[in-house]
Formats: C-alpha cells, structure tokens, sequence
C-alpha cells in the first residue's frame, strides 16, 4: 500500500485563519441578547455551546450555539429555544463565503419559528430552498434539525 | 447516547417502514449504549472491570465480539491498540476513577482471557477495560444491520463522525480541519462503506485542552503528538473506529495493517501535508 502525498495549499492555510470573505455578523453576547431582549442572566448550559437565559430567575429560553458546513466553509449560527423546546429565533452569527449569503434573509429564517422536534425540517417542504444557496440552506436546515433533535425535548 | 449524537437517514422505502425501522436501529445503539458503557456499573463493561480479575464473568455476544476484534487488532498491532488503557486515561482526567487510583498501569497482550460460552476473565485485578476507542463503530454496524434487516435498501448512520453509509447511494462527508476548526480540509465520497476520524483536538462540543487527545500511545502512556488527524475507511465501522487509533500512533507505518483489514486512510500532519493511501485519493476531494 502506498500513500499520496499533498500539502494543503499555503493560500487555503492563510485564508483559514482569516478567510477573505469571512464576514461575523453577531458575537455570541450579541446573538444572546437579540434573541431573548428580556434576558438579565445567560448560565452556561454546556461549555460554549448551550446557555440558560433567564430573566429576575424565570428561564426564558435556551440559546444553542453551533457550526455546519456552507459549501467548503463553516457557517456559525445560533437557535434560540423557547423553555418548552419550540423554536424562538435562529440567527446566522459568522458566514464566510462569498456566496449563499442569502440564508441571512430574514423572511427565510422566519421559518424555523416555531418549529418543534416533531417538526418536517425538509427542505422544499416546510423549510424553502434558496437558488444559489442551495448547500447553505440544507446544511443549516439540518442543522436547526438536529439541535431539536438534541436539546428540543431536554432541556427544560 | 454514547456521548455523542446519533443521526440516522434512509431512503427508498414507504414513509411507514421506515419510521419503525429507525426506531429499531435507535434501539440497537440503545443497547449497545447500555452494554458497553464505562461509566454505568451494570453495563458489561463495568461487571468486567469489578470482578473479572477475580473470575469469569459472562457477557452479551456483542459485547463479547467488540472484545474479540479488541483483542485481535492488540495482536496485529503490536500492541497499539489497547482497551486496558483506562487508568492512562483517567491518569488525564478523561475518565473517572473508579478503582484504588494508584494501581499500577498494566498493558500486556493476554490481559484478556476470552473463555468458551461468552465468559471473560482478566489476569489481575488491576486490569480495567474502556471500549470508548472501538464500541461507537460497533453500534454503527448493528444499527445498519438492523436497517438492512427490516428491507431499508439504503442510507447512513452518523455517531458523532464515525459513520457507515449502506446501498447504492454515495454520501459526501466533510472533514473538519484539526488545525482550523471552522475550515473543512476535504470532502470524501463514501458508498457502502464506513468512516471514521479522530483529532488532536477537542472539539466545540467538548471543550477541554485543545491540542490534547483522547489516544493514548501505549510505549509512552501518554496523549499522541505526531499526527494532527486521521479518517479511516473500512468495510465495517468497528474496524475503521479502532483504526484511527492505530493510525494516530503509527503514521504511515500502519500501512500493511491497513491493507489486511481492505482499510485506507488520510492523515493530517501539523505542518498541513496531508496523505491519502493510493487506492483512495481519488475518492478525496481537498478544498482548494
């Protein structure tokens, strides 16, 4: 058996660290605070990745954070939980492709509101394509999925 | 379940076997879950580590075949693959310590004693097993078997990125780049075949050290350093999960290993090379 050899190109290493067309929309604190404006107190759920919002002591939601492939890079994007595990929000926080921006629509992420762990999430069926973001919209839509899967029935 | 995420998808059947049939393959995970987990003290694993140094124990035949292919692939590495491990890796911190802490670190090759009607025995008392390097494979293929069985013609099974893909259908499956978690290094194309990776580092999900790693290398006794990833495909998800481990330790020197199992790999070194065995690179799309 023998093996091939590549090096990754030097160009992919640079924009890795800072990809060209990265654009960061929101930081975490941002998100959290767009999604649930109420909110006096975000609690670390699970380390980087999950948070207890809460306002004068009553849970007002979850904010999940997490990655999915765009088309060769990540997209950051959060969902924000109601407590009883419904869809409140999803927000793209970080996209760094030049293209498929679009998934930023906010007519297209209003679809996810709502949405429980029993819910479709086909794209095409209850969640809408984007032509030119087709790769973006399936990723983040299975994405919003899999989270409810995950969390939408465990975290209250 | 097993510490991780567990994602099913099938095609080609009606809406209604399908349903049932997922079902099913969450159960097998279930079991396997249930059977081989280190931290539950009814699992198997956790009656092995209490009283097989002291007598036999009886195990399910699942259990008793993950043991099997542990102990195989211990003989065909020399010893690079090591489920008697654990107490390294709670000497790190990344399992609890069950046992007296200070109880010696014993690797050798006939620690197990696999015994006729599923029965095992270890050599001593200080033998404490983790199947964390090999069981999330397992409940891959037994969830694919439970698909194939109820007449799912195809789909794929994802335990946190050790994955197997079944049928006609060929899956595109990223892989994270160790180094830039937010960059996929390539794409592979998978088609009735099982996948599995291991990094040197800790994921989103995880937390932890980054850099640091849950492979141990058994010459040392502590986390491997050379290697910043590897993917391995294999024909049965077990294999290719318990092969990124030996992988992680042996670098390119794992080749004719590789080949006995009909197994290939990619491999991420820190200086961003990367290196694919022969027959598989064109499988292997590198993001430009």
């Amino acid at each position: 058996m023998n093996w091939v050899r590549y090096t990754l190109p030097a160009a992919a290493v640079v924009s890795a660290a800072s990809p060209a067309y990265a654009v960061r929309y929101l930081s975490i604190e941002e998100a959290q605070k767009e999604a649930f404006p109420s909110a006096t107190q975000f609690s670390e759920v699970q380390a980087g990745r999950v948070w207890k919002a809460e306002a004068g002591g009553k849970a007002v939601g979850f904010f999940v954070f997490d990655r999915v492939v765009g088309k060769h890079l990540f997209i950051d994007y959060a969902v924000a939980l109601t407590p009883a595990g419904a869809v409140h929000k999803v927000e793209i926080l970080e996209y760094r492709e030049s293209y498929g921006g679009d998934i930023r629509s906010p007519s297209w992420l209003a679809q996810f509101v709502g949405k429980t762990a029993g819910s479709a999430l086909k794209i095409n069926g209850d969640i809408r394509n984007i032509a030119g973001a087709t790769l973006s919209s399936t990723h983040v839509t299975e994405g919003v999925k899999r989270i409810l899967a995950a969390y939408g029935n465990r975290l209250r | 379940m097993l510490g991780t995420f567990v994602e099913i998808e099938v095609a080609g059947a009606p809406r209604s076997e399908m349903d049932g049939a997922i079902d099913a393959a969450f159960d097998a995970v279930a079991q396997v879950h249930r059977l081989m987990s280190f931290h539950e003290p009814d699992s198997d694993v956790g009656r092995l580590n209490r009283e097989a140094g002291t007598r036999p124990v009886s195990v399910h035949a699942w259990t008793f075949r993950v043991l099997e292919t542990a102990v195989e692939l211990h003989r065909c590495s020399g010893g690079r693959f090591d489920i008697t491990l654990a107490p390294a890796l709670q000497a790190i911190g990344l399992l609890p310590s069950l046992k007296d802490a200070s109880a010696p670190i014993l690797c050798s090759p006939d620690a197990i004693e696999l015994l006729p009607d599923q029965a095992v025995r270890f050599r001593s008392t200080d033998v404490t097993i983790d199947l964390g390097g090999i069981a999330k494979g397992f409940a891959v293929d037994r969830a694919v078997a439970v698909l194939r069985d109820l007449g799912i013609p195809s789909g794929m099974v994802n335990a946190g990125g050790d994955l197997r893909a079944f049928g006609a259908q060929t899956h595109t499956v990223h892989i994270r780049d160790p180094r830039h978690p937010s960059r996929s290094v390539c794409r592979i194309e998978v088609t009735d075949a099982a996948l599995a990776s291991t990094a040197r580092r800790v994921d989103l999900v995880d937390g932890g050290e980054p850099g640091s790693s849950a492979v141990i290398d058994p010459a040392t006794q502590r986390p491997v350093i050379l290697i910043d990833g590897v993917t391995v495909r294999a024909r049965s998800c077990m294999v290719a999960d318990a092969l990124t481990k030996i992988v992680m330790i042996s670098g390119t020197d794992a080749d004719e290993l590789l080949e006995s199992y009909q197994a290939d790999a990619l491999l991420i070194f820190p200086d961003g090379g990367v290196q694919i065995t022969s027959d598989w690179h064109h499988a292997v799309h590198l993001a430009a």
